[in-house]
């Protein structure tokens, strides 16, 4: 700049203003002797086209009489991440997001040309959930009632009137409540009677109930559209360092003892969405200070985790009393950080509610999944049930250890219960509350008979599941299935007994065992627990010569077991390493409930392969199955992946598939797309989607699972030219199979 | 007659969001035209893969292009060529241009029919949110898609056919929801008051047409002294 007039200029254009003088006199007697005072004129909204977009919140200085924000004139030490305010001199650390800044790598807010700067504080997501919940009130049926609760210091329970003011009866967050208190509160009062369906023949309200918090869709939809599109942030302010209040432990209470008064014993979902972990009242899990993260599975294996107990024993409580009325709770959870689901699973995993996680509710797989709890059958009816209980008989010779699934016992005993409990056990009746065509149990099953015992000519054994439930409907319903198995004589029919294994059910029984007791016993356990059955059935079914490892053979029955314990013991269900509490939560709730081919894919992800030299065909989950002219599929429930192997990116890049005589390969990028938009379109909840391809930082995803059959530690031991090295320490497949078979075979064990 | 579309997930808040499919995909009957990969190979007895089939060259780039189309035997395609393919297809745009009053006047129309039936506070409610809907028409806040589809909700019903207009509504509320969601809700209540009106008039129009043949069949209960 050769002269002022440019100098003021451009300071006019990066930051709206101009200044009387632009050189300031250094004394107060001086500058009033310039006649002109000091001044200038700020145009605070300037237009700016070249503003970069600063999605995060500014930097303040912390001492509490200053607070100015960081800016290019302050002084940083970017090895200690230290700033020095520049109005106030104060000393400051940079937030723990700032750790990666160096000389070169700098924060706008910081670089001189940016003296202007506009931070976008984030609302898109509660926007997108408000919008989300509009939604789904065009996709509820018009008979059902629905209410509102939202929380974050305050739990504000809202009135559904649908007169002009919208009224709301407020809660403190801090303050847990008993059942009574809240109804007292509310103003709801007991009904005398017995309750009736929520949905009865004449459409008037049941004259006992006060129906101020739950209205009916067809009347109040245009009202709560409105009630919901004004919903706000939290207007409590939330100082910098602090996580925002949130009373989830309350609201949950709260809703929870509405519905216990209002209508119990019908079929009803609570919907929890949350942004963030629980911080204030029961049931909190981290504290509102930033600076002290949420507890990682490090912090509580130390026992490091003090909020975690008393919080887990909070929703613990509330599940139970969900459950026992018939009501089940859902929790959409969407942020980037954990939001507690540990603490909260039982809420899901006991009433048979939905746990979806998400990293915001402005993403696709938050919206799609959501909406496909709504989803209709050919019928025209929903895919959701509710209050279903179960009961098991069985013929004389069989007891009922126990269940795993997303339900309660009832306590029902009975000639039929076994005193040896597997899973939800002592009884011969469980209650699931809410449930889907999908939803499936683990039932496990004791032979009481006496050994040696002579078994009747022809003689089956029997099992009766009868399961009455609440059709999405309203109607009742009862399904019954019977069914019989032959006898066998275990010293002279193992043959028989063998032929007859279910090798897939067999696997997802004895991982969901796993899975049960992973919950309470340390995880090394559970693996030598693992690794004990899986010896002791090749000991029982293999055909082998003592001692000799290589004479070892597993007849078809059983050949693909072994990997499916292989691929388990690797698996999120059971290795929490890598993963956080909140996500080895949701990886279990799913791996609970879902039925035999979901749980497989979760055990062992499918794996396909797409290439010139056939149709497209499962292969190994190995890292030998990982080649360059081919594109792979995998399918791990969570994730789908579509992987292009090293050739197949280059023929990409090179664009051969947007020249005419390479049709084909047009056709193949294709044909793997298809097939996964056909899994993404049917599957609750939704996965997500990865499109990788070799040396791609995603490509980790499909790395992590393949059997590492080459590694880097075994590379030119193998003698194989195939397949990609796997840079690992981890057991492969053949280690394992290797050291099963010595076991085995092993007279010692 | 939904649009059947996918579109990229939301690559900002999530890099591996899915994509999202319209509502008209969603609620199609997911009769699978492909078989499900559902399946597995095991691996031989000692653990090790099998030898693949597929070896590729030894040497690591690639040499050369694909097998071009007319020398290789050509890929057995993969079931059919689905028509949903990720491209989301635009119908060939007829360019008439679909105006507000042909959609406005149905509704306000039906909006009066209602008048007399519906109480006050509703009809004023689903006026305000037509009155919206103008405003945003007009304003030129709404996409070309939520126009056709208004065009095509506004004919099913006044032909009287609520259900599908019941399943336009929803299915521009689940694909359309940041454009709609103010003043969609009015229209979905017009929709349900219409259709339980116009089921008030069939039932005493029955009424009356019975009653009718009772009167002239008994002619003598009539005005008998």
């Amino acid at each position: 700049m050769a002269t002022y007039l440019e100098f003021i200029q451009q300071n006019e254009d990066q930051d709206g203003v101009r200044f009387s003088w632009n050189v300031w006199p250094s004394s107060r007697l001086e500058a009033t002797r310039m006649v002109v005072p000091l001044a200038c004129l700020l145009t605070p909204l300037k237009e700016r086209l070249d503003l970069p977009p600063v999605q995060y919140e500014p930097v303040l200085c912390s001492r509490p009489t200053c607070k100015a924000i960081l800016n290019p004139l302050c002084q940083v030490d970017f090895r200690a991440k230290l700033w020095a305010c520049n109005f106030c001199f104060q000393r400051n650390q940079f937030p723990p997001a700032y750790t990666g800044i160096t000389e070169v790598n700098q924060p706008a807010e910081l670089m001189p040309q940016f003296s202007t700067i506009e931070y976008m504080i984030q609302e898109d997501d509660l926007q997108a959930l408000k919008e989300s919940l509009q939604m789904s009130l065009s996709l509820l049926p018009p008979d059902a009632l629905v209410g509102l609760i939202t929380f974050g210091r305050m739990v504000q329970v809202h009135e559904l009137s649908c007169e002009g003011i919208s009224k709301s009866y407020v809660f403190r967050g801090t303050k847990d409540l008993t059942a009574k208190q809240i109804q007292d509160m509310l103003g709801l009062s007991k009904p005398a009677m017995p309750m009736q369906q929520a949905r009865s023949a004449q459409p008037q309200e049941h004259p006992f109930v006060s129906s101020r918090f739950l209205q009916p869709v067809h009347k109040i939809d245009m009202n709560l559209t409105d009630l919901l599109g004004e919903l706000q942030r939290d207007p409590w302010p939330v100082t910098q360092g602090k996580r925002p209040l949130r009373s989830t432990g309350v609201a949950l209470s709260i809703a929870v003892g509405l519905l216990e008064g209002t209508f119990p014993n019908t079929g009803a979902r609570i919907m929890l969405f949350t942004g963030g972990p629980p911080t204030q009242g029961p049931g909190m899990v981290v504290g509102d200070e930033l600076k002290t993260p949420i507890r990682s599975w490090h912090d509580i294996e130390k026992d490091n985790a003090r909020f975690m107990k008393k919080a887990t024993k909070h929703y613990e409580m509330l599940a139970n009393r969900t459950a026992a009325n018939g009501h089940c709770i859902d929790i959409y959870a969407c942020a980037l950080d954990q939001t507690g689901l540990l603490e909260m699973k039982c809420c899901t995993n006991v009433t048979g509610g939905h746990m979806v996680m998400g990293d915001s509710f402005n993403t696709s797989l938050f919206k799609q999944t959501f909406q496909r709890i709504f989803s209709k059958d050919f019928n025209g009816n929903f895919r959701m049930a509710f209050g279903a209980t179960l009961e098991v008989k069985t013929s004389r010779e069989l007891k009922i250890a126990g269940t795993i699934g997303p339900c309660v016992s009832l306590n029902v005993k009975g000639p039929c219960v076994s005193e040896n409990e597997l899973g939800v056990g002592g009884t011969s009746q469980w209650k699931i509350c809410g449930l889907d065509p999908t939803t499936t149990l683990g039932i496990y099953f004791e032979v009481v008979n006496q050994h040696n015992a002579p078994i009747p000519q022809g003689g089956r054994g029997a099992i009766q599941f009868v399961t009455q439930y609440q059709h999405s409907s309203t109607q009742r319903r009862i399904r019954v299935t019977t069914i019989a198995r032959n006898w066998a004589d275990a010293q002279s029919q193992l043959k028989h007994i063998e032929a007859a294994f279910d090798q897939e059910a067999a696997a997802v029984l004895m991982a969901r065992l796993g899975v049960f007791r992973a919950e309470s016993e340390e995880g090394p356990d559970v693996l030598r627990w693992l690794d004990r059955q899986l010896i002791r059935l090749c000991q029982k079914f293999g055909q082998y010569n003592k001692e000799d490892s290589t004479s070892f053979r597993l007849s078809d029955s059983f050949s693909l077991y072994p990997q499916f314990m292989f691929h388990l013991r690797r698996s999120p269900f059971l290795q929490v390493f890598n993963n956080s509490p909140d996500e080895s939560s949701y990886y279990r709730h799913h791996f609970a409930r879902q039925d035999l081919t979901q749980s497989l894919i979760m055990i062992q992800p499918i794996l396909y392969a797409y290439s010139f030299h056939g149709p497209p065909e499962p292969v190994l989950l190995d890292s030998g199955s990982i080649l360059a002219d081919r594109i792979l599929l995998m399918d791990t429930f969570f994730q789908i992946v579509i992987y292009l192997g090293e050739t197949i990116a280059q023929w990409r890049k090179a664009g051969y598939q947007d020249m005419p005589e390479y049709e084909n390969f047009k056709h193949l990028l294709q044909a793997p797309l298809d097939d996964a938009q056909e899994i993404l379109q049917a599957r609750f909840p939704m996965p997500r989607y990865i499109n990788t391809e070799h040396g791609g930082s995603q490509a980790r995803f499909l790395l992590s699972k393949v059997n590492p059959s080459q590694t880097h530690n075994n590379l030119y031991a193998w003698g194989q030219e195939t397949g990609a090295p796997i840079l690992t320490d981890d057991v492969s497949l053949q280690v394992f199979m290797d050291h099963l078979k010595k076991l085995a075979v092993s007279s010692a064990s | 007659m939904a649009e059947l579309y996918v579109k990229p997930g939301n690559k900002e808040r999530g890099w591996n969001d899915p994509p999202q499919f319209s509502y008209g995909l969603q609620t199609q009957a997911v009769g699978s035209k492909r078989t499900p990969l559902t399946k597995r190979v095991a691996a031989a007895q000692d653990g090790s893969p099998r030898a693949t089939a597929s070896e590729t060259t030894a040497g690591h780039p690639p040499t050369g292009p694909p097998p071009p189309s007319n020398k290789a035997p050509g890929l057995p395609p993969v079931g059919s060529c689905s028509a949903s393919s990720v491209e989301p297809t635009s119908l060939p745009v007829i360019e008439s241009e679909t105006l507000l009053e042909d959609v406005l006047r149905p509704l306000e129309q039906a909006l009066e029919d209602c008048r007399g039936h519906v109480r006050k506070q509703v009809c004023d409610d689903i006026s305000r949110r037509l009155a919206l809907l103008q405003e945003q028409w007009a304003g030129g806040k709404l996409s070309m898609p939520v126009k056709k589809r208004m065009a095509l909700l506004v004919r099913e019903l006044s032909s009287h056919q609520w259900d599908t207009a019941d399943d336009i509504h929803r299915s521009l509320m689940v694909d359309h929801v940041t454009e709609v969601s103010q003043w969609m809700v009015g229209v979905k209540r017009l929709i349900a008051e219409k259709k339980s009106l116009s089921s008030e008039e069939e039932a005493t129009k029955v009424l009356t047409e019975v009653t009718t043949e009772e009167n002239q069949t008994v002619p003598g209960f009539l005005g008998a002294p």
